[in-house]
């Protein structure tokens, strides 16, 4: 941690800042970020070192601070063990990416009319699509589960899907509004210059510039549903469509409660395509998270 | 080009709404076929149960204390990691983890370490003399309030310190080095220069959290399950524990219906400030 702020020196132009800096602030920032490294990283230390303990070691009422042996049945246990392990995390990808497919097209279709449309249109919709951002999606549950019972979707993929597009869309049609308002109206003009129609537009000439638009606005909406637990908990009953957060829950809530190094174990594993999802677009993380914040503005 | 967005978003949010405020008008158990009209009587037993206004007040604490805990967490962070350069950067990265993971792991997570057998806090706390004897962190219903809203800062903390960097990336370098020559240094730099212009970001990062934790609900759900009691129960778990373990939709469809016209004043609340931050 102390290097953090030597780096300050290495740069030429506030070095004379830091050299008049009192030691006794520098101590502090030092102390400030070590506390808060030890909050936020022990967790994540704690996890992977359970996870790698015998199933003795980690269920210990004297935990060890640092595991005796390593050892890897956890996480095997996870692929061959009674535990459905396996058919919840291909349920996860399979709706997750599936949803955000869905998502991205319709989406690209509603936020690219949102930027090219006029104000009026756009001020209403966008204050719609803001609303229903801050919707409880628990309010919304209930009468799904009549509607997809009456329409035999119940315990589906479909409907699970269908349940996933409420937050996906709005989303990212704000999203993909966004990323259109910067390709330059100018390119279109030439393009219906040429002749093409106002779908060829989009898809020839606008879309290809907006791939990196695409791809952030697709790993979020997939990250929602990943994390999803309200939808799948209620809308899918049985162990073999169940995804991982509600499947997770029931088995280490029920038949292997207590079982800490199975349930660290198959923390880590659901938690990797999220945290490696979340760094590809970190970059963009911002202004994705403030999308709905400045849906109304 | 919206008619595919809209015609999918009539379905599952337009028609929901429709039908929850129609259901909050009768007795609606989920698995019997007895149904019937019974005007406003769900909203007045909403008026006379306990549960729902302790579920309010849970709700307030819940969301009050992860606001402004995890507001403070990230400013500090954002303040002081704020000249990391090159290589460093990955601190910050780091940092940010807990943010990416999925919430449900954030909730078994916690619920390990906060058990009451063999728990890591208790059993550090306890090796280190802090306390004689073990904290009933989940069990007892002032200790788990206390555990959800820990377990929500840690995940939630990130969240503000990535704002606040890119609010303190923007503030304009002109501004920054008329202060230095105005030789504000340390402390009143950051109180008197920078934090201005961390209002908005501040503002903007609250409301958004505000809304987002009153509606979360697989955190307190997978660690609680709202209990012991209902002294975690906020007004989501409430409603789905109606829903989904007492099958009392038509109950539970008026308190949703009620929670979602709270929601809209503070959305239209939220709307109004950000666009006085925007003129």
């Amino acid at each position: 941690m102390t290097t953090v702020t030597d780096t300050d020196t290495a740069a030429p132009a506030r070095t004379y800042r830091t050299r008049r800096r009192l030691p006794i602030a520098r101590a502090v920032v030092i102390v400030v970020v070590a506390l808060f490294a030890v909050w936020t990283l022990w967790p994540l230390y704690w996890m992977l070192s359970t996870s790698l303990k015998t199933s003795r070691e980690a269920t210990s009422l004297t935990p060890t601070v640092w595991p005796h042996s390593l050892d890897g049945s956890h996480y095997t246990g996870l692929f061959t063990g009674s535990l459905p392990f396996t058919n919840y995390f291909v349920n996860s990808i399979f709706t997750s990416l599936v949803s955000a497919l869905v998502a991205v097209l319709i989406s690209t279709l509603a936020g690219y009319s949102f930027s090219r449309g006029g104000y009026r249109l756009n001020g209403a919709l966008s204050l719609a699509v803001l609303a229903t951002q801050m919707l409880p999606l628990v309010v919304l549950i209930a009468p799904l589960y009549l509607l997809l019972l009456k329409a035999h979707l119940l315990n589906t993929y479909l409907g699970l899907v269908i349940g996933y597009t409420s937050f996906g869309i709005p989303f990212g049609a704000w999203m993909m509004k966004g990323f259109f308002d910067g390709v330059p109206r100018e390119i279109e003009e030439a393009a219906r210059v040429d002749g093409y129609s106002r779908f060829g537009i989009l898809f020839r000439v606008v879309i290809p510039l907006s791939v990196p638009g695409l791809v952030t606005t697709g790993v979020f909406v997939f990250m929602n549903t990943w994390n999803n637990l309200l939808y799948p908990l209620t809308l899918i009953n049985s162990d073999q469509k169940q995804t991982l957060p509600p499947g997770l829950l029931q088995s280490f809530s029920g038949t292997f409660k207590t079982d800490w190094g199975g349930m660290m174990a198959a923390s880590i594993v659901t938690s990797l395509p999220l945290v490696i999802a979340f760094f590809l677009v970190q970059r963009s993380m911002v202004r994705g998270l403030t999308a709905g914040a400045l849906a109304g503005t | 080009m919206t008619a595919p967005a809209l015609a999918v978003l009539a379905l599952v949010i337009g028609y929901p709404i429709v039908r929850a405020i129609i259901l909050s008008f009768y007795h609606y158990p989920l698995l019997s076929p007895f149904r019937n009209f019974i005007g406003a009587g769900n909203y007045q037993r909403l008026a006379n149960d306990p549960v729902f206004w302790q579920s309010l007040v849970n709700t307030g604490i819940f969301t009050g204390a992860s606001v402004v805990l995890g507001l403070l967490v990230g400013l500090v962070l954002a303040l002081a990691l704020e000249r990391l350069q090159g290589p460093w950067r990955f601190v910050r990265g780091v940092l940010l983890t807990p943010w990416a993971m999925p919430v449900i792991v954030v909730a078994f997570l916690f619920q390990f370490m906060f058990d009451e057998q063999g728990g890591i806090t208790d059993a550090l706390l306890q090796r280190t003399g802090i306390v004689h004897h073990a904290i009933p962190w989940l069990t007892s219903p002032n200790w788990a309030m206390v555990a959800v809203t820990l377990a929500n800062v840690w995940q939630q903390a990130p969240f503000f310190l990535l704002i606040f960097t890119a609010a303190l990336g923007g503030v304009p370098n002109e501004v920054i080095e008329a202060a230095r020559i105005d030789r504000a240094r340390g402390w009143s730099m950051v109180a008197r220069i920078k934090l201005p212009y961390l209002r908005s970001a501040a503002l903007v990062g609250a409301l958004l959290m505000i809304i987002q934790n009153f509606n979360n609900f697989p955190l307190i759900w997978a660690m609680t399950e709202g209990g012991p009691g209902y002294s975690t129960s906020t007004l989501v778990i409430y409603v789905y524990r109606l829903a989904f373990t007492s099958f009392n939709v038509g109950y539970s469809s008026a308190i949703g219906v009620v929670w979602l016209v709270l929601l809209l004043f503070i959305a239209g609340w939220f709307i109004r400030v950000l666009r006085g931050q925007n003129s």
